[in-house]
C-alpha cells in the first residue's frame, strides 16, 4: 500500500525532473539571474499546462488531488535545478481559502490558483526584521489596503499576496489583491530569479482570512515544504562537490582522495541526513493534521544550515572553479541564502522552537 | 510496522515488567557487583529467548531477526540494566566464533554458556600500532607442528580481565600485503602465557585491558576461517551487528529544566541566545536522527539494508554529548564541577572523548561516509601491495 503510493508521487516528481532537465539550462537560468525581479514565465506556462500548480489542491477546485509528500517530492526536483516556480504559495495559501470560515468567493481564487491562471505570494516579512514582524507595516481599514510590504518572491509575478495588517487594534492575515493600483518595486537581490519585489498598497482591495491559527500554519507548511526545497539545492551541491572532487587532480591524486575534502563532504553529508530527517518527521505530522511547532522547527532550521552549509563547502571544493560566473555554483549559494531569509532566518525559528520547548517542559 | 512485531513488543513489555526489577543498577555499586548483576541478568533473559535474540536456537540464542533484537533493545533501553558487559561477547565475539569454529560440539557447548553470561568473550584486535589502521596487527602466530605459537601485544581489550575466552586476529605471514597475511584464532584467556593487565580510564572505568601474549600456545582447531584468511573474518565480526541500538542521547528535557531556572548576568539563562542554540541543535539532532532510526528500521523490515545510520549516530553522538554536557555544567554553576556519581552531566561530559574514539575515530568515520556512501577515492597509501615486513 505504502511502497505503491512511494512509486507514484516518486514518478510525478520523475516526470517533472525530466522536463525541467530538457526546458532549462544553466543560460537561461543565469539570464534570470541578471535582472531584478526575474521569473521565468516560459517554465510556468509549462507547469500550467501540466497542471503543477494544483498538483497537491483538491479535485474539487480542480486540482491535481495528490498530497503534501508528493508535493515535497516536487519542489526537491524545483530546489535541485534551481528553478524557482510558486507551487508551495499556491498549495499553501489554496488550502488556506478553502477552510477559511468566510470561504465565500476564496474558492473562486483557490480555483484559479489551481489552474495556475493566477499566483500568490507570501508576504508576510518587514526590513530590519530577522522573523515574522510582531508588528505588521500593512494597515487594513474598509476592506483597502495601505502601506509597503517588503520584498518577498513571486511578489512581481502573483496576482495576489497574503500580507498581515493591522485592522481594528489588532493584527490580521489578509489576501490582497495585485491590481494597477498596487505599485510593485523591484530591487537588484543576490538571486533575482524569484520575482521578487516590494508592494507598494495605496487603497488596494484586501480581504480578511479568518481563523485565529492561520498565520502559524502557513508559516510553519511552508518552512517545511521549504525545507524539501532546501534539500534538493543542497544534495545538489554535494553531487557536484563529489564530481569535481572525483575528476580534479592534485598533487598526483583526486583531491576526492584527501581526507580535509572527505570530512567535509561527510559534514556536508551529516546536514543534509539530519535535514531530511526533520524534514519528514515534519510531512509525517502534516499528513496526520498534527504538525507541531517543534516539528517545523526543525525542519527549517536543520534545512536552513545544510543548504547554507552544502553551498558554501561546495564552492570551497572547486576552488577557483567555483567562484566563476559561468560555473553553477553561485546559483546554489545565492538560492540557499534567500530560502533562509524568505520565510524568517534561523534566529527567528529558534526562538520559536525554545519557546515550544519552554513550555513542553512546563507542563 | 507490522501485527507480529507490535505483539513482540508487547510481549516484551510485559516481560521487562516483570522481571527487570530485579536487575536494575543501582547508585554506588561497584564493578564486581554490576558483573554480577549482569551475569543474573543474562541468565533470566536466556530463559525467555532475550539473551542473544538473533542467535540459532540450537547455541541457545533466540533464533528471530534483527528487527526483533531492536525492539527488544529499545524496550530493555527504558530501564537502568547492566547492559554494556556482554554486548562485545555475544553481539562480536561469540557470533563469529559459532560461525567459523570447526567443532559442532564445542559451539552446542560454549555457545549457551556465553549466551547465560556465565561465561564472557572478548575480543583482541587492536594494538599499539594498530587501531585505526587494522590489518597492521603485529601479534604474531606461527605454526609449530599442529599448534600454533602466540607472541605480542594486544590493546584496549575490553573486559579481558574477566574473559573466559577470547577471539584474536594475529599476524601468521609477515612476508605478504599486511590485510593477506593475518589468521584468526579463538583462545582460553587461561591459557598459560597470557597475562592481562587492566588500564584506568580517566573517567576511573577499569573496563580496558592489555594483554600479553608469551609463547601461548594452542591447537590449529582453534583457527577461525582460514589460514592467512582473517581479515576477512575480522570483517565479519565488525559487520555482525549490521545496525545496533544506541541508548547514548544527551538528556534534553533536563538541560531545558536547568536552563530555566539558571541565571546569567541577573537574567534568565534561557533568554541567552548560545543556550538557545545548543539546545535547538540538540533537538533538531535528536530529531533527525529519531527519522532516520525509523527508516532504518522500516529498510530491515523489508528486507533492505539498514543505511547510513550508525554511521552518522556515532559521528554526531560524542560531540553532541561534550557540547550538552558541557552547557549543563555551566547551568549549574561551581556544583556543576561536582564528579560524584550522581553529578550525571559531569560524568557524561567525563566520558564524551570515548564517544569519539572507540569502535571508529570520528576521522575514521568521516572517511567511511565520505568513501562508502559518496563513492569517493582513497587517500594514496605508501603501503598499498607492500609485504608488511617491508613496512617494519
Amino acid at each position: 500500500m505504502q511502497s505503491s503510493a512511494q512509486h507514484a508521487d516518486a514518478a510525478v516528481a520523475r516526470e517533472i525532473a525530466r522536463l525541467i532537465a530538457r526546458e532549462v539550462n544553466d543560460q537561461r537560468l543565469k539570464a534570470l539571474l541578471e535582472s531584478p525581479g526575474s521569473f521565468d514565465q516560459p517554465l510556468w506556462s509549462l507547469a500550467v499546462e501540466q497542471g503543477w500548480p494544483g498538483l497537491a489542491l483538491p479535485e474539487a477546485v480542480g486540482g491535481v488531488g495528490l498530497g503534501w509528500r508528493e508535493l515535497a517530492d516536487v519542489v526537491q526536483v524545483l530546489g535541485h535545478a534551481t528553478v524557482s516556480l510558486p507551487l508551495i504559495q499556491a498549495t499553501v495559501i489554496g488550502r488556506l481559502l478553502l477552510q477559511a470560515n468566510n470561504t465565500g468567493d476564496f474558492s473562486a481564487c483557490a480555483r484559479r490558483l489551481a489552474a495556475g491562471e493566477a499566483q500568490v505570494c507570501i508576504a508576510l516579512m518587514a526590513d530590519g526584521d530577522a522573523g515574522l514582524p510582531a508588528q505588521p507595516a500593512l494597515v487594513l481599514d474598509g476592506g483597502k489596503l495601505y502601506g509597503t510590504a517588503s520584498s518577498a518572491p513571486f511578489a512581481n509575478s502573483a496576482q495576489f499576496a497574503l500580507v498581515q495588517a493591522r485592522h481594528k487594534g489588532g493584527t490580521v492575515l489578509a489576501l490582497a489583491t495585485l491590481d494597477d493600483s498596487v505599485r510593485r518595486v523591484t530591487d537588484n537581490l543576490i538571486d533575482n530569479a524569484r520575482a521578487a519585489a516590494q508592494l507598494q498598497f495605496e487603497a488596494s482591495d484586501a480581504r480578511l482570512i479568518e481563523g485565529a491559527q492561520a498565520l502559524a500554519d502557513v508559516l510553519a507548511i511552508s518552512a517545511v515544504m521549504t525545507a524539501f526545497e532546501q534539500i534538493g539545492g543542497a544534495s545538489a551541491c554535494l553531487e557536484l562537490a563529489k564530481n569535481y572532487a572525483m575528476e580534479h587532480k592534485a598533487f598526483g591524486q583526486p583531491i576526492g582522495a584527501f581526507q580535509a575534502i572527505k570530512h567535509k563532504m561527510a559534514d556536508i553529508y551529516t546536514a543534509i541526513e539530519i535535514a531530511k530527517g526533520c524534514a519528514l518527521e515534519a510531512l509525517a505530522e502534516i499528513e496526520t493534521g498534527t504538525l507541531s511547532i517543534e516539528a517545523a522547527a526543525a525542519a527549517r532550521i536543520s534545512a536552513n544550515r545544510a543548504y547554507d552549509l552544502a553551498a558554501q563547502e561546495a564552492i570551497q571544493v572547486h576552488g577557483g572553479m567555483g567562484i566563476i560566473w559561468e560555473g553553477f555554483l553561485h546559483h546554489h549559494y545565492r538560492r540557499a541564502r534567500s530560502l533562509a531569509l524568505e520565510l524568517g532566518s534561523t534566529a527567528y525559528w529558534r526562538n520559536v522552537l525554545i519557546e515550544k520547548l519552554l513550555a513542553g517542559a512546563a507542563s | 510496522m507490522n501485527a507480529e512485531l507490535d505483539q513482540y513488543r508487547q510481549a516484551c513489555r510485559a516481560w521487562l515488567a516483570q522481571n527487570a526489577a530485579a536487575c536494575l543498577v543501582q547508585d554506588g555499586m561497584s564493578t564486581d557487583e554490576e558483573i554480577a548483576l549482569a551475569r543474573q541478568w543474562q541468565a533470566l533473559k536466556a530463559d525467555a529467548g532475550y539473551a542473544a535474540i538473533t542467535l540459532p536456537t540450537e547455541y541457545g540464542g533466540g533464533g528471530q531477526s534483527e528487527l526483533h533484537k531492536i525492539v527488544f533493545s529499545e524496550e530493555e533501553m527504558r530501564f537502568r540494566l547492566p547492559r554494556q558487559y556482554f554486548i562485545i561477547s555475544l553481539s562480536n565475539a561469540l557470533p563469529t566464533f559459532l560461525h567459523y569454529a570447526q567443532s559442532e560440539a564445542l559451539k552446542r557447548e560454549l555457545g549457551p554458556r556465553a549466551i547465560r553470561g556465565e561465561q564472557l568473550w572478548c575480543q583482541m584486535f587492536s594494538e599499539p600500532g594498530a587501531g585505526s589502521d587494522l590489518a597492521a596487527v603485529r601479534t604474531k602466530a606461527e605454526k609449530d607442528g599442529d599448534d600454533w605459537v602466540l607472541n605480542g601485544q594486544k590493546l584496549w581489550t575490553s573486559w579481558a580481565q574477566i574473559a573466559d575466552w577470547g577471539v584474536i586476529l594475529t599476524r601468521t605471514d609477515p612476508t605478504v600485503p599486511k590485510h593477506k597475511g593475518l589468521s584468526y584464532f579463538f583462545v582460553n584467556m587461561k591459557t598459560p602465557g597470557i597475562e592481562v593487565r587492566p588500564l584506568k580510564r580517566f573517567t576511573g572505568d577499569q573496563d580496558l585491558n592489555e594483554v600479553f601474549f608469551d609463547d601461548v600456545r594452542i591447537p590449529d582447531s582453534q583457527r577461525l576461517g582460514d589460514v592467512n584468511g582473517g581479515f576477512m573474518v575480522a570483517i565479519h565480526t565488525l559487520m555482525m551487528e549490521r545496525y545496533a541500538v544506541s541508548s547514548v542521547n544527551a538528556p534534553l528535557d533536563d538541560i531545558i529544566e536547568l536552563a530555566k531556572h539558571a541565571t546569567v548576568g541577573g537574567q534568565p539563562a534561557i533568554w541567552d541566545s548560545g543556550i538557545r542554540e545548543t539546545i535547538t541543535d540538540t533537538f533538531i539532532e535528536q530529531q533527525g536522527l529519531r527519522n532516520i532510526h525509523r527508516r532504518a528500521v522500516q529498510a530491515l523490515s523489508e528486507g533492505g539494508s539498514p543505511g547510513p545510520e550508525g554511521a552518522i549516530r556515532k559521528l554526531l553522538m560524542g560531540e553532541s554529548l561534550l557540547r550538552a554536557g558541557k552547557l549543563a555544567m555551566d547551568l549549574q554553576g561551581p556544583q556543576g564541577l561536582r564528579a560524584d556519581s550522581d553529578s550525571r552531566f559531569a560524568r557524561s561530559w567525563l566520558n564524551a572523548p570515548v564517544l569519539r574514539i572507540a569502535g571508529g575515530t570520528d576521522e575514521v568515520l568521516k572517511n567511511t561516509v565520505a568513501e562508502r556512501i559518496l563513492g569517493l577515492p582513497q587517500e594514496m597509501r605508501p603501503d598499498k601491495g607492500k609485504a608488511f615486513n617491508e613496512l617494519l
